[in-house]
């Protein structure tokens, strides 16, 4: 334990920039996954799988075919958008068709099995080694000893651009609405006219889209290689947990605090513990309030 | 009446293929592969006896195990405990660790019951490998194999000793689950399944029943996971040997089985584990030929290969029987 270091002003104001740089990362990594659950009330494991496809398609459009970056995360969402349509309209949406109400488990069931499958074909197709590059921008600027580079500031603005985005679309227009409507009561809208099952498909696909950008934006800190998606899919599972199981906005209030627990914790505390530490934190949340931090307490569900 | 007498018969067979076919071939190859079915059949009959009696979705399966192994090996190797009692020892801790967590979670939905498993096996996971003065963490632990029993070496050299321990150890955890499945209380899981406001309105404590399925499955495991430990000698506390890795294959096997049915899961153990070793596959292949088989069953065959089976059998009557 180094609790001394917490006296320096800069070393503290590090801490802070390092937590809300990663807590940042999280909490867009946790969206898409938050977004599916929502509305859908399905776990995406394979959501971590979305993420690497995603890094794999970056590297090549930015690296090998030498497009701008803006252009190669936009290729990114938009094959995963297309991935994750495909995904649900081909294996989802019979399963829910079969199952009727009781989907939901051989649902999640079914993306683990997708999950296994990409993971491995990667490992076989791509190999085992990383296609990264070092910074998607240059430059740094330095405020009284606390670094601050400015890839930090771009994912910073990209993650509020995301929020407002998101949240426009969600409230103003009539897709939005449809999609909310749908989340609270799928009957009642089918009855209002909303095609449930073209909202699950756009809904899932948005999800995927979301995990995709994130995934070509995030390309210099987490490199494109085949088991890269277990430890975003771990990290997206807590900031969701903790935030509250699809609750899109508290996901990203969720991953800051997590980064910024990480990045206290590894400082002061030895490593390795901070695993452990936050995994606890996790089961004592979804003991204590299933329905996360952020959340309005409801009954127990 | 007729139909419990094929069953028993089918029972005995299948007892005495299990027993005498690796003992005939005295193959050590052989042998290894028999063991690994065993394993994974005894492992996927616990998770559906959780999951296809009563829905209760444990996530966290590979890390109960791991806890299991870890716990009779430190006793063997910190206190020089046998380690034919770190057998119970295991389970001993597993039962705890169960109870513990199916205190806190089965009141929850299922989604919820999934996660805080997977988290409490990823606490597991992660402080056996911190505690690395304690458990040797990532360098490995060695296991000391199980002493001589009645002039019978149990050495890891004789790997045919084991098998017939293994073979022991899943008719009793089989027999008992059959058992309490078979039994009222086994009625009582399956009218909780099937509609659980239901079931407690008819006034059963439906999270009693879940805590007393899930605390004894968790004991097996326990036991499974000691033996575990005892067979491969040495544990290391990687997510492919106890992580979700090894949970999805738990699960793999339980849902081609067919889920509800405990005997299903050995057709799955040895449909896969045959399929990979005829194959010889190397080892992603495996995995990828996992996770297809896994959503070619949910997608086309959700009874999975028990399902298949009962349908055969009954095509079979039908077409035995004189048509009236």
């Amino acid at each position: 334990m180094h609790f001394e270091l917490l006296a320096h002003p800069a070393i503290v104001g590090q801490f802070i920039i390092d937590g809300l740089g990663r807590g940042v990362m999280y909490g867009l990594m946790g969206m898409g996954l938050a977004l599916i659950f929502g509305i859908m009330g399905l776990i995406n494991f394979a959501h971590g799988s979305f993420f690497m496809i995603a890094t794999y398609i970056m590297y090549f459009v930015a690296v090998h075919l030498g497009v701008p970056f803006p252009i190669g995360i936009m290729f990114a969402a938009l094959g995963l958008f297309l991935f994750g349509a495909a995904f649900e309209r081909g294996l989802i949406t019979p399963l829910r068709a079969r199952l009727g109400r009781n989907w939901l488990v051989d649902g999640y069931v079914m993306t683990i099995g997708l999950q296994i499958v990409l993971e491995n074909l990667a490992l076989i197709v791509m190999g085992p080694r990383e296609h990264g590059i070092s910074r998607l921008i240059q430059g740094r600027m330095s405020v009284s000893g606390v670094i601050l580079t400015n890839e930090r500031i771009l994912i910073f603005s990209v993650a509020i651009m995301v929020v407002a985005t998101l949240a426009a679309f969600m409230r103003l227009t009539s897709l939005g609405r449809a999609i909310r409507a749908t989340s609270e009561h799928p009957d009642a809208a089918m009855a209002m006219g909303i095609d449930v099952r073209r909202i699950y498909t756009i809904t899932f696909a948005l999800g995927s889209a979301l995990i995709g950008g994130v995934g070509g934006l995030l390309l210099s800190t987490y490199p494109a290689f085949p088991t890269i998606g277990s430890d975003v899919l771990i990290k997206s599972f807590i900031v969701v947990i903790v935030g509250g199981l699809g609750n899109v906005w508290a996901a990203m209030i969720a991953g800051i605090l997590l980064g910024l627990v990480e990045s206290f914790a590894q400082g002061i505390a030895s490593a390795g513990w901070q695993n452990s530490i936050i995994a606890a934190i996790v089961v004592m949340v979804l003991v204590f309030r299933p329905s996360g931090l952020f959340s309005k307490p409801i009954s127990r569900p | 009446m007729l139909a419990s007498r094929w069953k028993y018969a089918g029972f005995s067979l299948v007892l005495l293929f299990l027993a005498a076919v690796p003992a005939v071939a005295n193959n050590n190859y052989l042998t290894a592969v028999f063991v690994s079915v065993l394993l994974f059949f005894i492992l996927a009959a616990l998770f559906d006896f959780m999951l296809g009696y009563l829905n209760i979705f444990n996530f966290g399966i590979g890390g109960f195990m791991a806890l299991g192994a870890y716990t009779s090996a430190l006793l063997a190797y910190h206190y020089g405990i046998s380690p034919w009692f770190g057998l119970l020892a295991g389970g001993c801790a597993t039962l705890l660790l169960g109870l513990f967590a199916g205190i806190i979670t089965l009141r929850l939905r299922g989604i919820y019951v999934g996660l805080t498993t997977l988290f409490l096996a990823e606490f597991v996971l992660f402080a056996l490998s911190n505690l690395r003065e304690y458990t040797r963490g990532a360098a490995g632990l060695q296991v000391s194999s199980l002493p001589d029993l009645f002039g019978i070496s149990f050495s890891r050299s004789n790997p045919l000793a084991l098998y017939y321990v293994l073979f022991v150890i899943c008719v009793v955890i089989y027999v008992t689950l059959h058992c309490v499945v078979n039994s009222r209380i086994g009625l009582v899981f399956k009218a909780i399944r099937d509609d659980q406001l239901g079931a407690s309105v008819l006034g059963f404590n439906v999270v009693r029943y879940k805590l007393l399925n899930f605390t004894i499955a968790s004991f097996f495991i326990g036991v499974v996971g000691a033996f575990y430990g005892n067979y491969i000698g040495i544990l290391v506390p990687t997510p492919q040997e106890f992580g979700v890795a090894r949970t999805t294959e738990i699960l793999t096997i339980a849902y081609v089985g067919g889920r509800g049915t405990l005997w299903g899961s050995l057709l799955g153990a040895f449909a896969l584990i045959g399929l990979q070793e005829v194959f010889s596959v190397v080892d992603q292949w495996r995995l990828v030929l996992y996770g297809a088989f896994l959503v070619f069953v949910l997608m086309v065959f959700p009874r999975g290969l028990a399902g298949g089976c009962k349908q055969l059998a009954a095509w079979i009557t039908r077409q035995v029987q004189p048509r009236r």
